[in-house]
């Protein structure tokens, strides 16, 4: 439970964040949206906050109403739904509009409509009645007194007929202030304007139409159309429309919209049932209007703190936010850059083509709020996309261009393959780019050629996308190349790095490289062998330094032994066999003497421990000489030796000595193991890979062992050999030779022994 | 003739003993010393013709000891170590040592040495051999230019004329390298072919006349691969 609400808390922020936003985001755009549609009117934003019948919306609504009443009275236009529109208000609003040219009325006021079938016979309504004359410049309406009076509303109305008066003449008088104070003042007006027309002619003209005689109590706010001007009464009162807080500017119908001729003989009224009732068999706008305008001006300041409120939430808790910023990055990042990109553009064009385009209504209004707020949704689409990309490019910064199709079709061919050698994917590799560059090109020029034929400029831009990525993977596949060439290069230099000792740089490649399992097979062998390398090194110090103490501390007690055995063979008087005791005594003690001391050498030299002299010398004079040296016990075997040494100096770079010491054992050793009468061959020749010296006896026994056991310390290729020497004449000789600069081998063929000495010339 | 005293130095008892054995036997008589400090007060308060020393001792070791001696004296010293490196008998006649013999010796060869190193000290003194002009020295070994003839260490060597005009070549040159053809076109006055060996035979033999041995000579060398030469020493 715990684990659960730590990992809600990111997305709570988040989404505090998110409602927070999207509320501010609404109440900013519909504040500035009424700053602009007010048109400069600040009566309009006060809407929602002043009482229903003062509000704008409402004027507005009415005047829509009266002016789908006056375009259908003058046949301007059709409008199919209107009739609809006014039977959903229902009871709050009653209407009249008739025109006398077509006879046509309409009216769902009762005694108005059921009266009589024609309107123009119509005791109801009778225009030629008070001789009303198209032509005339003043129009008066008046409804009969007689019909008046048999009405069943039947009300004192002589306040209406003033003031449809009075507004008709306003032009005339110069204050309406003036007029307003005594209105029946204005009756003798009308009737001298009645009158100065010409076609006046009718007895009843200083008659004032009695209008809200004929409206049903309630309905104390209506609009008048006379056939001239749109009279607006309030409570009886007219209203004084030209005023600028009297919230009426810019919303009455625009009555140039209509041919005067037409206006002139039609005849609107528009009443609004105070207080407003719901409709039973409609949907009143009125009704709804009202009571949506009545908690709306709440919602909204409601919304504001909530807004502020979870603001302060989400900066305080901007680190959970950011965590599912993340989290939404991770999610946004497995989509392709191109999707991002079209997703883009689609929401660029629907931000950009809604706001401030489809409203209607007047400011405040149902339809207008409903309107702006639909319009800030996909404003808000558009907005948290675009928020996506950002936190998206934020997050991911270069994965945001690289998670495209290209890379992932790149990625997916990687992976098919990752299952072919080296050798192949790369051969493959090549026929793809190929392959796939022939289908982009083909494509291109199905694109230009459609671009061309059918004059479409998408095509051709199409066409360019599609080259731009050919391009694209010919360079990236340039890049791998080179890439892979420069890796390749290393992995050779790596090896030759190994080769040369280094067994501690590890060659490091990108894990997405060809060469990447290369390299790190050759990091492991590399690994590998340094381990090898140093314990063998380890092991093989160990061992050359316990024979170098061992040797140095048996000379000590050897040397006792040798010079009391000396003083012992000294003695006279002894017993022969006690002689003979001695003598096996000293003997064997001057053997151990040797063997130590070869132990000695060897170890030093196979340590690399020992002090060279080295210095230009001739090998073949080198070789004479130790045979010269070693004259008497050649001659003593009856050994013939063949040499076949150059008369000229062959001039190595060595330590003598040492050198010396490998020839004296090597010839000893031909001396102890050549079959007798076979002959010993020494060659000295010089070819183009330096100096090669050799020397081969015919071995007296069967040389059952390898070259490799010969040259083991301490593996004796004999049984025989045991009775002299420390058998590590060979050992001594070979590692001589390799601390001195050359090549040791030795070569068994049969019965031939052969070693092979090759140095480099100076 | 008074006894001559050598003074034996090693911190092995056995070996003092064995060697004081093999000196008594030879008519020296012989003082014993265990380390370097006991070896230096011997020598400050006895009269002591020679010194046999080891190297590995505790308290002063050998190499101390030969510095510390030769700061007052003269006396011949013979290093004896376990340490069989060029290195190590090229440091031990730095420090001031007359031979240098490793362990385990032979002790024929130990006594011959002693012998010889008395002889020079005794019988000759290094400042008189150096005046005579028609006098080659190196060493021990001193060739008369007048009557062509050799001593080592005093004692007269007989060589047969061959031997004595190369070892007169040799030593007119101290140090110089001479290949065999060069000694022998010299020597025999004959121009050289193939005579690596007849040289080597003559080398060998003069060795084994003035070392005391021959396998590891002090005068006569031979550079393995170049000549042969005999050093100023």
């Amino acid at each position: 439970m715990d684990t659960r609400s730590i990992k809600s808390k990111p997305f709570t922020a988040w989404l505090c964040f998110f409602l927070a936003v999207n509320i501010i985001a609404v109440l900013l755009f519909t504040g500035f949206a009424a700053i602009v549609d007010s048109n400069g009117n600040p009566a309009a934003l006060k809407t929602p906050f002043v009482e229903y019948k003062d509000s704008t919306a409402f004027k507005e609504r009415t005047s829509n109403y009266f002016d789908r009443l006056l375009s259908l009275a003058t046949d301007t236009s059709h409008h199919e739904f209107t009739e609809q529109f006014l039977k959903n208000e229902g009871e709050n609003l009653r209407y009249y509009a008739a025109n006398s040219d077509t006879g046509l009325v309409l009216t769902n006021i009762e005694h108005l409509s059921s009266s009589n079938s024609s309107p123009l016979t119509s005791p109801a309504l009778n225009f030629e009645g008070y001789g009303v004359k198209p032509d005339a410049g003043v129009v008066l309406t008046s409804i009969e007194p007689s019909l008046v009076n048999s009405s069943p509303l039947t009300k004192p109305a002589y306040n209406l007929t003033g003031y449809a008066d009075n507004l008709d003449t306003s032009p005339k008088v110069q204050n309406i202030s003036d007029v307003d104070s005594s209105h029946l003042m204005l009756i003798p007006d009308l009737k001298e304007a009645t009158m100065t027309s010409e076609g006046a002619n009718s007895p009843d003209v200083n008659k004032t139409p009695d209008l809200p005689a004929v409206l049903p109590e309630g309905y104390s706010y209506y609009w008048y159309f006379d056939g001239h001007q749109i009279h607006v009464i309030y409570d009886g009162q007219p209203v004084d429309v030209e005023r600028l807080d009297s919230g009426y500017q810019g919303l009455f119908p625009d009555l140039n919209r209509y041919t005067p001729d037409k206006l002139a003989n039609t005849r609107v009224l528009l009443a609004v049932r105070d207080p407003l009732v719901p409709n039973p068999y409609g949907h009143s706008m009125y009704y709804w209007e009202q009571q949506f305008l009545s908690i709306i001006g709440w919602v909204y300041i409601a919304l504001g703190v909530l807004g502020a409120a979870l603001l302060v939430y989400v900066i305080i808790r901007r680190r959970d936010k950011r965590e599912f910023d993340r989290k939404l990055a991770s999610w946004s990042g497995q989509i392709w850059l191109e999707v991002k990109i079209l997703l883009s553009l689609l929401a660029l064009s629907f931000s950009a083509a809604f706001p401030f385009r489809y409203f209607i209504g007047h400011v405040g209004s149902f339809e207008w709020i409903s309107g702006i707020t639909l319009n800030i949704c996909f404003i808000l689409l558009g907005l948290w996309w675009f928020y996506l990309m950002f936190v998206d490019l934020t997050v991911n910064r270069r994965r945001f261009f690289t998670h495209n199709t290209i890379n992932s079709w790149l990625n997916w061919y990687n992976r098919y393959e990752s299952q072919y050698s080296w050798q192949k994917s790369m051969l493959k590799r090549a026929y793809m780019l190929v392959a796939a560059e022939a289908v982009l090109a083909l494509i291109s020029v199905i694109f230009v050629l459609v671009a061309i034929f059918v004059a479409n400029g998408w095509a051709f831009l199409v066409a360019l996308l599609i080259a731009g990525a050919g391009i694209y993977l010919i360079y990236r596949y340039l890049k791998s190349y080179d890439q892979t060439l420069s890796d390749l290069g290393r992995l050779t230099d790596h090896i030759e790095l190994i080769k040369n000792g280094d067994m501690e740089t590890r060659l490091e490649l990108a894990a997405d490289a060809d060469m990447y399992p290369a390299a790190q097979n050759l990091n492991s062998i590399q690994e590998g062998m340094g381990i090898a390398v140093a314990e063998k090194t380890k092991s093989e110090r160990m061992k050359i330094n316990l024979i170098t103490n061992v040797s140095h501390d048996l000379k000590t007690p050897l040397t006792s032994i040798i010079s009391y055995v000396d003083l012992l063979a000294k003695e006279e008087e002894l017993p022969e066999h006690v002689n003979d005791y001695i003598e096996i005594l000293a003997q064997k003690s001057e053997r151990l003497k040797n063997l130590i001391q070869d132990l000695f050498d060897l170890s030093k030299a196979s340590s690399d421990n020992i002090a060279l002299d080295m210095e230009q010398l001739d090998l073949g004079r080198l070789i004479k000489q130790t045979l010269a040296d070693l004259e008497e016990p050649i001659n003593a075997s009856g050994l013939p030796f063949r040499l076949n040494i150059p008369d000229e100096p062959v001039y190595i770079v060595s330590d003598g000595k040492k050198l010396y010491r490998v020839w004296e054992n090597l010839i000893t050793n031909t001396l102890k193991y050549s079959l007798p009468g076979s002959r010993v061959f020494i060659d000295l020749i010089v070819d183009e890979q330096g100096a090669l010296a050799t020397i081969k006896n015919t071995a007296n026994y069967e040389m059952n062992f390898s070259e490799d056991e010969i040259l083991q310390r301490f593996v004796r290729g004999d049984e025989s050999r045991t009775t002299e020497g420390s058998g590590l004449g060979l050992s001594i000789a070979q590692s001589f030779t390799q601390i001195c600069g050359g090549q040791f081998s030795v070569n068994i063929d049969g019965d031939l022994f052969k070693v092979e000495l090759r140095f480099n010339l100076v | 003739m008074e006894k001559q005293q050598i003074l034996v130095v090693d911190d092995d008892r056995e070996i003092v003993n064995a060697i004081a054995i093999n000196l008594q036997n030879e008519g020296y008589e012989v003082l014993t010393a265990y380390d370097g400090l006991q070896a230096l007060d011997l020598i400050s308060t006895q009269t002591v013709h020679l010194i046999i020393l080891d190297v590995m001792m505790p308290n002063l070791d050998g190499l101390s000891t030969t510095l510390k001696v030769r700061e007052e004296k003269n006396i011949p010293i013979i290093i004896l170590s376990a340490k069989s490196e060029d290195t190590d008998k090229i440091l031990g006649l730095s420090m001031g040592a007359d031979d240098y013999v490793t362990k385990p010796f032979n002790t024929m060869e130990l006594m011959a040495r002693v012998k010889s190193q008395l002889r020079r000290y005794l019988t000759l003194g290094d400042f008189n051999v150096q005046a005579k002009p028609n006098l080659l020295t190196s060493g021990g070994l001193c060739f008369d230019l007048e009557n062509h003839t050799l001593t080592v260490d005093g004692e007269l060597v007989r060589l047969t004329a061959t031997e004595t005009r190369i070892v007169e070549l040799l030593m007119k040159s101290p140090g110089r390298i001479f290949p065999a053809e060069e000694i022998y076109e010299r020597v025999w006055e004959e121009p050289a072919y193939r005579v690596e060996n007849t040289v080597m035979v003559h080398i060998r033999r003069i060795r084994e006349k003035i070392e005391i041995n021959p396998k590891e000579p002090k005068y006569l060398k031979v550079v393995w691969g170049i000549g042969y030469k005999i050093d100023k020493i």
